[in-house]
C-alpha cells in the first residue's frame, strides 16, 4: 500500500475520534442550558408565589430547585430565608451551616451565608454565635456595616451600651451615615444608669457626651433636670426641661407632669403661667391647657378654670379635656343630671382606655406609655404623641 | 448559522463523493480470520465513522456518569440539611 494512504489510514480514526467527542460534549452542555432555563423559571415560579405569600407552595418549589441544582446558592440562600421567616429556625440553621462548609464555595457567597446564619442565630436566641460571628466578618473586614448593624442590635438587646457606642462609631466611620441620634441615646442610657445607682458625675458625664453627640437631645436634658430636681437645684431643673421643650415640643405630655412639679417647688408659677401660654400657641395638644386649667383653679378659682377649659375646648376639642371638665363641674349638678354626667365620665374614660397615646412613626406601632425605642422596630426616638380628639 | 452549516455538509458529502471516486480501486485487508478487499475511499470512511462514533459514546459517558454521581451526592446533602429536627 501507498505509505501515504496508510499514514492517512492511521491518522484519520483518532482525527474522528477527537470530532465526535466534542461534538457530543457540545449537544451535552446544550442540553444542560435546556435545564438551566427550566430550572429558572422554576426560581420565578417559586419567586411568584413569595410574592403572593403563598409560601408553603414557595418552599415546595424551592426544595424542589435545590435538589435539582446544587450549584445555585442563592436558591439554597433563599431557602433558608424562608425556613427562617416561617419560624423554623433550626432548619435554616442546619441549612446555612451546610451551605457555609460546602467546599468550593466562593469567598463573597460564603461571607453570605455566615451573615444568615448570624442572623438564624439571633433569631433563635443564640446571642453569643451571633455575636462570635458577627465580630469574625467584622474582623475581616466581609460585608461589615451590616454585619456591625446586627452586632449593635445584640449589644441593644443586651444593654452592653459601651459596646454598641464602639461599634455605632465604627459603622459611621464604614458607611459615612450619620448615627449620632442613635449614639446619643446610648449615652443617655448609660446616664440613666448612673442615675439610678447615684453615680451623678459619671451621669453628668455622659450627658455631656450625648449633647456633644445630638446638641438637641431631648432626652438628655430631660434627665438633666431631672439630675437638678433631685439634687434640690430646682431653678436649675427649670431650665433644663424648658430647653428639651425647645428641642423638642412634641414631648411636651412627657416633659410636663415634672416642670410643673419643678415650677411649684421653686414658687415660680407666673413663670409657669408665661411659659404654658406661649407654648399653646406653637402646641395644639391638649396637655398646657389643662396645666394652666388646673394652675388657675389653684390660684384664681374654679369659676376661672372652667371658663378658661370651656373656651379652649370649643377651640381644640378632646374627649381629656371633656374629662377633665366632667370632673371640674361634677360638684355643681345635681339629680338626673348628676347621674347623665357620670355616664358621660365613666363613657370617656372607656373611650380613653382603648386608645394608644403614641405611635411609632416608623413602623406605626402603638403604644399607651412612652418608649424612647421603639418596642417594634427597634428605631430610636421615633415613638411621639398622637394628636387627635381622643389622644393628645 | 444553520444555512452556514448546511453548506459545509453538502461540501463535504461532494468531496467524499469525489474523493471515493478518485479512490476507487481496492485494497485488501487482512484480519486474521478473513480477507477483505474495499474501496480506498470506503476504508477511510468507515474510520472516520468508527472514530467519531466512539468518540461521542466516550464523551456522553463520561458526562453522564459524573452527572449521576454528582445528583446522587446533592440528594443526600439536602435530605441532611433540610430534614425536620427529630
Amino acid at each position: 500500500m501507498n505509505p501515504i494512504w496508510l499514514w492517512l489510514l492511521v491518522l484519520i480514526p483518532p482525527a474522528a475520534f477527537a470530532c465526535g467527542w466534542w461534538a457530543a460534549r457540545r449537544t451535552h452542555v446544550r442540553r444542560s442550558g435546556d435545564r438551566v432555563n427550566e430550572l429558572s423559571s422554576d426560581y420565578f415560579r417559586g419567586l411568584n408565589y413569595l410574592l403572593n405569600e403563598e409560601q408553603d407552595k414557595a418552599l415546595e418549589v424551592f426544595v424542589r430547585l435545590a435538589e435539582y441544582n446544587r450549584d445555585t446558592v442563592e436558591t439554597h440562600l433563599a431557602l433558608g430565608n424562608l425556613f427562617r421567616k416561617r419560624g423554623e429556625v433550626d432548619r435554616a440553621i442546619r441549612l446555612h451551616q451546610h451551605l457555609v462548609s460546602r467546599p468550593g464555595l466562593s469567598d463573597e457567597m460564603k461571607t453570605v451565608a455566615l451573615l444568615e446564619l448570624g442572623e438564624d442565630y439571633m433569631r433563635a436566641g443564640l446571642l453569643d454565635r451571633a455575636e462570635t460571628l458577627f465580630s469574625d466578618l467584622v474582623a475581616m473586614d466581609a460585608l461589615a456595616p451590616s454585619a456591625l448593624r446586627h452586632l449593635i442590635a445584640i449589644y441593644q438587646h443586651e444593654r452592653e451600651w459601651h459596646k454598641a457606642i464602639e461599634h455605632a462609631r465604627r459603622m459611621e466611620g464604614m458607611t459615612g451615615e450619620d448615627e449620632s441620634a442613635m449614639i446619643a441615646q446610648f449615652y443617655c442610657e448609660l446616664a440613666e444608669q448612673s442615675r439610678q445607682h447615684g453615680a451623678r458625675t459619671e451621669a453628668r458625664d455622659y450627658l455631656r457626651e450625648a449633647f456633644i453627640c445630638q446638641r438637641d437631645c431631648v432626652r438628655a436634658h430631660m434627665i438633666m433636670g431631672r439630675l437638678y430636681a433631685e439634687e434640690g437645684e430646682v431653678g436649675q431643673a427649670v431650665d433644663a426641661y424648658e430647653a428639651a421643650i425647645a428641642a423638642d415640643i412634641a414631648f411636651v405630655p412627657e416633659i410636663l407632669p415634672p416642670l410643673l412639679n419643678c415650677y411649684a417647688r421653686s414658687q415660680q408659677m407666673e413663670r409657669a403661667e408665661r411659659f404654658l401660654r406661649e407654648i399653646m400657641d406653637r402646641y395644639h395638644g391638649i396637655s398646657p391647657v389643662l396645666a394652666l386649667t388646673r394652675l388657675y383653679e389653684g390660684r384664681d378659682g374654679e369659676r376661672t378654670a372652667i371658663d378658661f377649659l370651656t373656651g379652649q375646648l370649643r377651640k381644640r376639642p378632646s374627649v381629656r379635656g371633656l374629662m377633665a371638665l366632667i370632673d371640674a363641674t361634677m360638684d355643681k349638678v345635681s339629680g338626673e343630671a348628676r347621674e347623665n354626667y357620670l355616664i358621660l365620665r365613666d363613657l370617656t374614660r372607656k373611650l380613653l382606655e382603648g386608645q394608644a397615646m403614641y405611635r411609632c412613626s416608623r413602623c406605626g406601632f402603638g403604644a399607651k406609655a412612652h418608649h424612647w425605642q421603639c418596642p417594634s422596630c427597634k428605631n430610636w426616638g421615633t415613638v411621639r404623641p398622637i394628636h387627635g380628639v381622643a389622644n393628645e | 448559522m444553520r444555512l452556514l452549516a448546511l453548506i459545509f455538509l453538502l461540501l463535504f458529502i461532494a468531496a467524499g463523493v469525489v474523493f471515493g471516486a478518485l479512490n476507487a480501486d481496492l485494497v485488501s485487508y487482512d484480519l486474521g480470520f478473513a480477507h477483505v478487499s474495499v474501496p480506498k475511499g470506503a476504508a477511510a470512511l468507515v474510520a472516520v465513522v468508527i472514530g467519531w462514533v466512539l468518540g461521542g459514546l466516550t464523551a456522553w459517558l463520561g458526562t453522564s456518569v459524573s452527572h449521576r454521581r454528582r445528583r446522587r451526592r446533592e440528594r443526600a446533602d439536602i435530605k441532611a440539611s433540610a430534614a425536620p429536627a427529630a
